[in-house]
């Protein structure tokens, strides 16, 4: 059964890059989902899987079929390459039925009369949407009208189903009910699924492997856990879930544990490394705020922890839990806490295994800076 | 979402496994069958286009017509056109006569945008409905209204000359030509800057409103500012379209030797015995690269606009500025306008048809009469002409409509490495004066070899080649948005599902685009129905349209009857315009 294999894909618009020698396989059977910002090279990426459009340079090959390949100029057209494909705005054909609608790649497969009508039904049952087979999409709410699209992209059976933004029309309260249920219609199927978000949410929740993108580059390709837990890159840290991001230099580094100056007050840390780090070199810190812990004195430290000095500038109550936003030095840092009794000056505990260090990074966006100093 | 839960019931039974491999599409040495209506488009287009322009451009750097042998190249004809022919005259009239009605037209038009779209004048929807009356209605046929009524021996003119004693104007003259010239282009103008009106933001001028401007503050703060693009941009065009005009010009210029562009092709392409070829081409040629010129600049700076195109969330309507007593004034001189410049010349034509002689001396009522009917329809070659007419539009529209439908779709929806070129050939017609159309086509037919030039010149197809390429601009931009408005996922996705580019082309777009196709029919009929200008050339006895069969009687001095043909022939044009109406609303609400 087919794995999708992508070498080396790059694009070119006009003199810019959007997509750089990206190069990854996608196993039969796996959901995989394409995440980044607006603008990073997810979407170009599906449209060159689908073929809808020509790579620079790269090649992309569907079990042993080579769909495009710049060493022998090769391109199969869209219509050759039997993909299923929704898009986020549907894309039904507000002229045909739904029944109409399903029909048409079986006809142009040429599949029996009788035997369409089974597929349609049977297509349409499994988003149950069966009673509406007459309708036409203007009849139909947002969320049918994805659930029909995807209908229409499963019933000439795919090799592969390309989701381009199918849930990001959909309403908040709905969107989340549908995550759940696009999942588990996928793993009955075992389709080897393509999915394209920036809902970072969204791809936790249902890939069975992330590729987080930007700037046309592929930043890291793992699985959720291991995505949100050991995020590669600082960029990849910054954009899944939340980081405080602090800027150090290295003083020493031995045997797994760097020592780091952080440049706002000058404390020195201690915090575990996997690769080597050298003596001088510019780095960013990272810790996530829910594994932080705040408290007005320092008690019970746990090993290797690292204590910061902080004064509470506000405190959130956001359901659940409360937010705090603290001042360290001109830096706002923010941490989560069950308890919203913490106030003035305080202290920040981060344990040692929840402190990644990486290269120096500039995350953080030009207004979020802004917003971040303190300038009172 | 009770729907959704439906699916947790056990999997329906599917009948066996089975693959559907994508369709194969046939090549043919490696082109698909899309690839190749691509070409024949481009190339159809290409030779629409170049066929009036390449020979034009031939023949004049040639001594001898094209069809004689032995011909040697030459920049003699260029000499000569500047001393002989006198043409440097004839581009200063033009120049005078252009810019005199550019000025004019933008002032007609642009305070009537304003004062109809944006304040509250009495009448708006009537004004702005009125501002439509070009469309039903030639310039040539506004120009026999014109001469009837305010011409030396024109109706109103005697009444004035009586009452007075002498008249105040001369209609034979270029400011006269210039006038007559900008009432018929105005509208042109004036749609163009009402639409910039509606589409601009109303919350700037809400913004403006807050910060405590009155009406007048507004209006001259914040509206008239904003319309410097639109009212540049229409004045490029109206001035192009006075530059190659020649209905006033010919009518107006004939008399007393006044000779702008279109004229001087005109005298020495037609009314010369022995027609100086070499002058003609040269000509010819200055005049197209003036009107390139113009329509490339108009392409740019309409591709600048957009730029300036405000993005708004949500249409607000804009409130109308109160003008207090300033607004009786503006409907007073916008009904004189409409009144005067078209409504009197028209009904004063149509009156004119019906009785013998036409001055208010003697009671027209007693003159009463259908004879200038009756010489219509006694005559096969007036019969004829007509018959001409209604061909010529009707095989035209549908014909130019296709091209269009297919040019647009290719341009706009296809990923054909040269659909640029096929916008930009679809829309340089607009370059191309009719009458240079005309005179280009005669000599490309007499290139055709085998003699098949003979086959095509003087018959009906030969007029509709003509008109057709003078009219695929219009069909081209009125289908153009309707296409850019289904969102391309439609496509896209038929493409995943396994259509080719063509099928999509057939099933889904053609579909999809049919009303904005009906529309075009219309409105190349009605550009059809009204073109004449390169039948000049390419007529013979037997192809005459209205236009060229009311020139002859005009000339004939039989203007009852030419009164008759222009009423014959809004006629048509308002029926047809009313029945396509009724047909698409039925549609629209079946």
């Amino acid at each position: 059964m087919p794995d999708v294999v992508v070498k080396n894909l790059r694009k070119d618009f006009g003199g810019t890059t959007v997509l750089h020698e990206v190069t990854f396989t996608i196993k039969d059977g796996e959901f995989f989902t394409l995440l980044g910002p607006s603008g990073c090279g997810k979407s170009t990426t599906l449209g060159l899987i689908a073929g809808l459009d020509k790579p620079t340079s790269g090649s992309i090959a569907v079990d042993d079929v080579v769909f495009v390949s710049d060493r022998n100029n090769k391109f199969i057209p869209p219509e050759e390459r039997n993909l299923g494909m929704v898009f986020q705005s549907y894309a039904l054909w507000p002229h045909m039925t739904l029944a109409q609608n399903l029909a048409m790649p079986l006809n142009i497969r040429k599949v029996p009369k009788a035997e369409q009508q089974t597929l349609i039904r049977d297509a349409l049952d499994k988003v149950g949407l069966a009673h509406l087979i007459k309708r036409y999409p203007h009849q139909l709410s947002g969320g049918q009208q994805q659930r029909v699209a995807l209908a229409r992209a499963l019933v000439y059976k795919p090799k592969v189903l390309l989701l381009d933004e199918p849930l990001s029309n959909l309403d908040a309260k709905l969107r989340e009910q549908a995550r759940v249920w696009l999942k588990r219609l996928q793993a009955d199927l075992g389709i080897t699924t393509v999915y394209v978000t920036h809902d970072q949410e969204e791809a936790l929740a249902m890939s069975d492997r992330i590729a987080v993108m930007s700037g046309g580059h592929m930043l890291q390709v793992a699985t959720p856990h291991e995505i949100y837990e050991r995020p590669a890159t600082a960029e990849v840290a910054a954009f899944i879930g939340r980081s405080n991001f602090l800027d150090g230099t290295v003083v020493s580094a031995s045997n797994g544990t760097a020592t780091v100056r952080l440049e706002e007050r000058g404390e020195v840390i201690n915090v575990s490394v996997s690769g080597d780090a050298q003596a001088g070199e510019a780095v960013t810190v990272a810790f996530r705020p829910e594994n932080l812990h705040l408290s007005a004195t320092a008690t019970n430290v746990p090993n290797g922890a690292i204590v910061l000095p902080v004064d509470v500038l506000t405190t959130s109550y956001v359901g659940s839990r409360y937010e705090y936003d603290l001042k360290y030095g001109d830096r706002v840092l923010i941490a989560e806490s069950s308890a919203g009794t913490v106030s003035g000056a305080a202290k920040l505990v981060i344990p040692a295994d929840a402190v990644r260090l990486y290269p120096r990074a500039d995350v953080v966006s030009q207004d979020a800076a802004e917003l971040m100093a303190v300038t009172h | 979402m009770s729907t959704i839960t439906k699916t947790e019931t056990p999997p329906v039974s599917r009948p066996p496994a089975r693959e559907f491999p994508a369709p194969r599409y046939r090549r043919i040495l490696g082109a698909d069958r899309s690839s190749i209506i691509f070409y024949a488009v481009i190339v159809i287009l290409a030779v629409l286009v170049l066929a009036p322009v390449v020979p034009t451009l031939y023949q004049s750097i040639r001594d001898k017509p094209l069809y004689d042998a032995g011909g040697i190249f030459t920049l003699d004809n260029y000499v000569r056109l500047f001393t002989e022919a006198n043409f440097g005259q004839v581009a200063l009239n033009t120049l005078i006569f252009a810019l005199l009605t550019t000025v004019l037209a933008i002032v007609i038009a642009v305070p009537m945008a304003i004062v109809v779209v944006r304040t509250t004048i009495p009448g708006r929807r009537i004004f702005g409905a009125a501002m439509q009356w070009p469309f039903f209605i030639s310039s040539l046929i506004l120009g026999f209204g014109w001469i009837t009524m305010y011409g030396p021996a024109g109706f109103v003119s005697v009444e004035v000359r009586r009452i007075l004693g002498f008249l105040p104007w001369d209609l034979y003259t270029l400011a006269g030509m210039a006038i007559t010239e900008a009432v018929a282009l105005a509208p042109i103008a004036y749609v163009f800057c009402a639409n910039a009106l509606r589409n601009s933001d109303a919350s700037l001028e809400g913004a403006a409103q807050t910060v405590g401007a009155g009406p007048f503050r507004i209006l001259f703060s914040v509206i008239i500012p904003m319309m410097r693009p639109p009212v540049v941009y229409s004045s490029l065009l109206v001035f192009s379209l006075s530059l190659e005009t020649l209905s006033i010009p010919l009518l107006y210029g004939q008399p007393v030797g006044i000779n702008v562009f279109a004229t001087f092709l005109y005298n020495n392409g037609l009314q010369s015995i022995d027609p100086d070829y070499g002058i003609l081409g040269a000509a010819s040629t200055i005049i197209l690269v003036c009107t390139i010129a113009l329509v490339a600049v108009q392409a740019k700076l309409l591709k600048d606009a957009k730029r300036f195109v405000s993005v708004r969330g949500k249409a607000t309507r804009p409130r109308l500025l109160d003008l207090g007593w300033l607004k009786w004034v503006s409907v007073v001189l916008i009904s004189f306008y409409v009144i005067f410049g078209a409504l009197i010349p028209i009904l004063g034509l149509v009156a004119r048809s019906f009785t013998k002689i036409f001055t208010p001396l003697q009671n027209p009522l007693l003159s009463l009469t259908t004879n200038n009917y009756a010489t219509i329809l006694q005559y096969p070659v007036y019969i004829q002409s007509i018959k001409n007419s209604l061909i010529v539009a009707s095989v035209g529209a549908v014909l130019v409509s296709v091209l269009a439908t297919v040019a647009v779709v290719i341009a706009r929806r296809s990923p054909f490495r040269y659909r640029k070129v096929i916008e930009y050939l679809a829309l340089a017609p607009n370059a191309l004066p009719g009458l240079i159309i005309g005179i280009g086509l005669f000599w490309a037919f007499s290139f055709i070899p085998l003699g098949g030039g003979a086959l095509i010149q003087g018959t009906l197809w030969a007029i509709i080649i003509g008109f057709g390429i003078r009219a695929l601009p219009s069909a081209y931009g009125s289908i153009s948005p309707a296409a850019m408005q289904i969102g391309d996922e439609l496509d896209q996705a038929a493409r995943v599902a396994g259509a080719d580019w063509l099928r999509v082309f057939l099933r889904m777009l053609a579909k999809l685009l049919t009303p904005a196709f009906g529309a075009a029919i219309v409105l190349t009929f009605v550009v059809m129905m009204k073109e004449y200008s390169p039948a000049i050339f390419l007529g013979s006895a037997d192809t005459n349209v209205i236009g060229t069969t009311m020139l002859e009687l005009w000339v004939q001095g039989n203007t009852g009857s030419v009164a008759a043909l222009a009423t014959f022939q809004i006629a048509i044009t308002a029926i047809f315009v009313g029945i396509a109406g009724l047909l698409m609303r039925g549609k629209k609400d079946a």
